[in-house]
């Protein structure tokens, strides 16, 4: 039986397409997966695959709201393969999703690139939530929530703006010493020695009465 | 009463809170919370203040709806409970322990949900500001929170620690840091915002 499954945000809609094993009428288990796509409301554009699309899009989209909410940003898989999913932060500006479509996919660019809003991505992250949490789709995709070891924890300043104080520090010290390699040498003298001048002292012999 | 007597109490309660047990447990020392997470639970409980008048009552009602009302069982026990954030003119030097970091994390979330509509026009307008490239405090929607929240944070805070001297000394990096917590509140609203909240606190600080 074909189903068709949407999860639909003010921003972004995702739907899933695809054949149950089951006769449950509407209610019944979308376990095999033949099309997924997302679309962006604002900029019109889609993104679309297969099942490694979608277990992509809910491992990337995860990771990267957890990001968000810490900062701390996860280990992540560099190569651009097919249908990988990539999300980065554009600072004030939002955020920017990368999609490497599969050779198959009719794209004319590769890869893909959108520039989020927070509560676009807001709305993508939901709608993958509720996915996830949807036990009647896709029921083998679980959820990836783990904290990040504390290996990729990033230094709160970066050793640049670390190291400005010992750059200072050996700056005034070298600063000082080429200012003390001007002043003069004190002069060693050796001290006088006077010969102990003897007064000659009178003394007035005491008159004793010896018997 | 005294922090030992409350934090002894709410161990006692801590048993038989159910929705705590919704967010797992994880192997840190010691089963209690770093500085770091007191503070930034305070400081996200500080920013849905700013965006809700009265909010530190709604949020000792929410607390007893759900359950909570042993962990947190009137507003002197929320605010010594908030006090464990180091920045803080009022730092209890306390300790949250794992139960007590969860009451106020389920809080948190509870609160952004019900904040949802409000916090998504906020980042909208902050969105509209900077696309246009004017300052965000001209906002007619914006200007409200960030005034609040500057005014809880410079009333609340000590500023003889380092960070929020730096904070107290702009205008701007203070509502940089509104907006950042503003940011991260609306992903505590979602389907699984809250444990999504939850285990972001522990990233990297766990093996």
């Amino acid at each position: 039986m074909n189903l068709k499954r949407q999860y639909i945000l003010p921003n972004c809609t995702l739907t899933l397409e695809g054949l149950s094993t089951d006769f449950g009428g509407t209610n019944a288990t979308l376990s095999v997966l033949t099309n997924a796509q997302c679309q962006f409301i604002n900029s019109k554009k889609i993104i679309y695959g297969g099942r490694a699309f979608v277990e992509n899009l809910v491992r990337a989209v995860s990771a990267y709201a957890q990001e968000c909410l810490s900062g701390v940003r996860p280990p992540g898989e560099t190569n651009a393969s097919e249908d990988q999913i990539h999300l980065e932060s554009l600072g004030s500006r939002g955020h920017r999703l990368t999609w490497h479509p599969s050779p198959d996919a009719n794209e004319s660019e590769s890869p893909v690139i959108l520039d989020l809003t927070t509560v676009e991505l807001f709305d993508l992250v939901e709608a993958v939530d509720q996915l996830v949490n949807d036990q009647r789709t896709l029921p083998d995709i679980t959820p990836v929530l783990q904290p990040v070891s504390r290996r990729y924890r990033q230094v709160e300043e970066p050793v640049a703006k670390k190291a400005v104080p010992l750059a200072l520090g050996f700056g005034s010290l070298a600063l000082s010493a080429l200012a003390f390699y001007f002043l003069p040498f004190a002069e060693i003298r050796k001290p006088e020695i006077k010969p102990p001048v003897v007064t000659p002292s009178q003394t007035t012999p005491v008159p004793q009465n010896l018997p | 009463m005294t922090s030992t007597e409350i934090m002894s109490d709410s161990a006692k309660i801590d048993s038989i809170s159910p929705i705590l047990e919704i967010l797992p447990d994880f192997p840190i020392s010691g089963q209690r919370c770093s500085l770091r997470i007191q503070q930034h639970l305070d400081l996200m409980l500080l920013a849905i203040e700013a965006l809700e008048i009265g909010a530190a009552e709604a949020m000792v009602k929410t607390a007893k709806e759900l359950g909570l009302g042993g962990i947190i069982k009137n507003r002197l026990v929320f605010w010594r409970l908030r006090c464990t954030n180091p920045w803080r003119l009022s730092y209890n030097r306390g300790i949250l322990t794992l139960n007590e970091a969860k009451a106020l994390v389920i809080l948190t979330s509870y609160r952004a949900k019900t904040l949802t509509v409000p916090i998504r026009q906020l980042l909208i307008a902050e969105q509209q500001m900077r696309d246009k490239g004017l300052p965000v405090d001209t906002n007619f929607l914006l200007v409200d929170y960030l005034e609040r929240f500057r005014s809880h944070f410079i009333s609340r805070m000590n500023p003889r620690r380092a960070k929020v001297s730096v904070y107290l000394a702009s205008e701007d990096a203070l509502n940089e840091l509104a907006l950042r917590l503003l940011n991260q509140i609306l992903f505590c609203t979602g389907t699984t915002g809250l444990q999504r909240f939850w285990i972001s606190l522990f990233d990297g600080e766990v093996l």
